[in-house]
């Protein structure tokens, strides 16, 4: 394999001795250093697009939300004609933190250290005493602005980059098929339920990048929890045997996206011992809804979604994945302790806070249109399986910090991380969705898959 | 309906302490039994003895924690932002997260150390008789794995305590933790 020359750290370390690409390592140390740590701020989050909420979190104008892309605090804004703006929160003038508080609504932003103000588009106002011109005569006004971000909203959520040329087409690539029907199925789209649960973990965002990248493996051991709950179908003893949840087609594309597609018929038998055999879609969907769809709600993926998009949502959706590089996607079916289906809609991403720290951001959905009753009870499903008091998440966050802690060996970081149970893609008949495809039961395919997205991105210098 | 737009902020969202004016004394009996009930309600948690905590709770119990949300201008006390919450329990999900952390709960396996400090300790009566507000604030320590470190949060819990056969239960528990960013790692604990 051809040696790439685009990281070469201080002491002649380069990205091929870090990632081997021949078999399918990861050396230990890419969790902790300092050096790959600036590059990655550089080539992976500035180049390009970052989830950084919802529209429905700022519905009128001049309402604003304070988010993060990677080490960069910025403003997420609706200006006075819906707009909405995504810009640095750095004060031109000295630097002062230009908006302090986490969500509100605006007019404008008056920086408190000398008065500048700006406008929720980012433009800038003015400053005090326009007769003295406090702002000098070097710039005009209209470069003095707040610096801005490129935004592009799908399904409502917002994205932003400081890349100049990458269009979010691009960055989808062949995901968007499937994950239109995860956020663009419905008439009204998402809303979310409330501002994010925020939480710092002691490790790198790779850790948990990573695992986004659908690791289905862990699912039987670190979560076994769910199987003695019986939350996944089997007990506790038949975990092994029976694999509850492992089958399935796992994607991948290019850009590091991926996706766990899981039977449906095989999350109904947790349910009820009812047959799926012979069921059109449509019984299918009203049988069993994906989490989210109300019955109300199913003639409109009908309406949103092509035929083969309502066809695997029916079948086989996609129901955890990540998008890379930080973003967790998980929509899961949920049973409730009372009997009865539910389901929990959330998407979280990591945020890099140093080498060592990251920010976990648990962001909680239900579609618009559904019921308030569905709401409260998604929303509950979501608090009691992810995020900061989350049953599968706690185990999550309690192992990441661990890997974190053994990549700082002298000896340890020499290790590497093994990707080497794969399965190779493949197409199952009928399938009609894009992208690297590997059905049958879950292997690391798709992780590989956001190390090489991590390394072609990194790799270009 | 709710509005769960994060920028428009119920109208609850800066309720704290206390509501009752009807005061419970400091020193009286009652205060006494109710600040007993709390220091061992801390150490039965602090012992991992669930059993025995659970037994301090209603099965009409809401247990819930908010959101604190950093703002300011006119919205700038109004940070308690009950649309989101970091838990959300009623008592089947609490027997729930017990049951779960005698078996595979990894979170809690091996067990974290907590101290459970529990100080200013207000308490009025309630309209309802045998109904108390019980307003304290909480400092919990947590020592995880070898770490020399402990994780810590602080909170104001606003309680509501009943009395139930001779013996005070937890009928409402609201826990505003003063993190709008958490730096605990999770909340596989009981606050
Ligand atoms: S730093 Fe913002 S006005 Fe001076
Ligand atoms: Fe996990």
């Amino acid at each position: 394999m051809l040696h790439n020359p685009g990281v070469t750290l201080n002491d002649g370390t380069t990205l091929d001795d870090l990632i081997n690409r021949d078999m399918n390592e990861v050396s230990l140390r890419v969790m902790n250093d300092k050096e790959l740590y600036e590059l990655e701020m550089e080539r992976i989050f500035a180049r390009t697009w970052l989830l950084l909420g919802h529209e429905s979190e700022i519905p009128k104008a001049g309402d604003y939300v304070m988010r993060d892309m990677a080490e960069d605090n910025v403003i997420v804004t609706r200006a006075r004609d819906g707009e909405i703006h995504v810009m640095l929160n750095v004060c031109p003038h000295r630097g002062m933190k230009v908006c302090t508080a986490e969500a509100g609504n605006a007019q404008a932003h008056r920086c408190i250290y000398h008065g500048w103000a700006f406008r929720p588009d980012g433009s800038f106002i003015g400053a005090p005493i326009e007769k003295e011109q406090m702002h000098g005569n070097k710039h005009s006004k209209d470069e003095l602005g707040l610096k801005k971000a490129r935004v592009h909203l799908y399904g409502g959520l917002i994205f932003a980059t400081w890349s100049k040329d990458l269009s979010f087409d691009d960055y989808l690539g062949d995901a968007k098929f499937y994950l239109d029907q995860l956020f663009c199925r419905t008439d009204n789209g998402l809303e979310m339920l409330g501002p994010p649960q925020r939480f710092v973990l002691p490790c790198n965002w790779k850790i948990p990048g990573e695992q986004s990248g659908s690791d289905g493996f862990h699912t039987l051991t670190l979560h076994r929890s769910l199987m003695e709950g019986g939350i996944m179908g089997g007990t506790a003893e038949s975990i092994y045997d029976t694999a509850p949840g492992m089958y399935g087609v796992d994607v991948s594309v290019p850009q590091g996206h991926t996706l766990r597609c899981l039977e449906a018929a095989q999350t109904f038998k947790m349910f009820a011992d009812v047959s799926f055999e012979g069921k059109s879609t449509e019984e299918r969907l009203n049988l069993l809804s994906p989490p989210g769809i109300t019955k109300d709600l199913i003639p409109q993926l009908f309406k949103n979604l092509s035929e083969d998009q309502v066809n695997q949502l029916a079948n086989i959706p996609p129901q955890v994945g990540g998008m890379f590089p930080n973003i967790l996607i998980a929509f899961i079916f949920a049973p409730r302790m009372d009997g009865g289906a539910s389901g929990a809609l959330s998407l979280h991403t990591y945020v890099p806070k140093g080498p060592d720290k990251v920010e976990f951001i648990n962001f909680i959905f239900a579609e618009k249109d559904a019921p308030e009753d569905v709401k409260r009870d998604m929303l509950q499903n979501a608090i009691w399986s992810t995020g900061t008091s989350g049953t599968i998440e706690q185990d999550d966050a309690d192992t990441w910090p661990q890997i974190m802690r053994n990549s700082r060996g002298h000896m340890s970081k020499t290790m590497t991380l093994k990707y080497q149970a794969l399965h190779g893609h493949e197409r199952p008949e009928g399938w009609v969705g894009g992208g690297d495809l590997y059905p049958g039961f879950t292997k690391d395919d798709t992780q590989w898959a956001w190390w090489m997205a991590y390394y072609n991105l990194m790799a270009e210098a | 309906m709710v509005n769960y737009a994060t920028a428009a902020i119920d109208t609850t969202s800066v309720m704290r302490g206390l509501v009752s004016t009807k005061r419970v004394p400091l020193g009286s009996e009652i205060y006494n039994r109710l600040l007993e009930t709390l220091y061992d309600e801390a150490a039965s948690l602090d012992e991992r003895r669930f059993d025995d905590w659970v037994a301090y709770i209603e099965q009409d119990i809401s247990y819930t924690a908010p959101l604190r949300l950093t703002r300011n201008g006119p919205n700038r006390d109004r940070d308690v932002v009950r649309t989101m919450k970091h838990f959300d329990e009623n008592y089947g999900s609490i027997l729930m997260r017990t049951g779960r952390l005698s078996k595979s709960a990894w979170a809690e396996d091996p067990p974290s150390r907590t101290r459970r400090f529990v100080t200013n300790v207000r308490i009025a009566e309630c309209e309802t008789a045998g109904e108390y507000e019980v307003v304290s604030y909480l400092y919990v320590e947590r020592s995880r794995f070898d770490n020399p470190h402990n994780e810590s949060i602080t909170a104001e819990r606003r309680d509501i305590w009943r009395l139930v056969d001779g013996a005070y239960k937890l009928a409402r528990r609201e826990i505003i933790v003063d993190q709008s960013t958490l730096g605990m790692s999770n909340f596989a604990i009981f606050l």
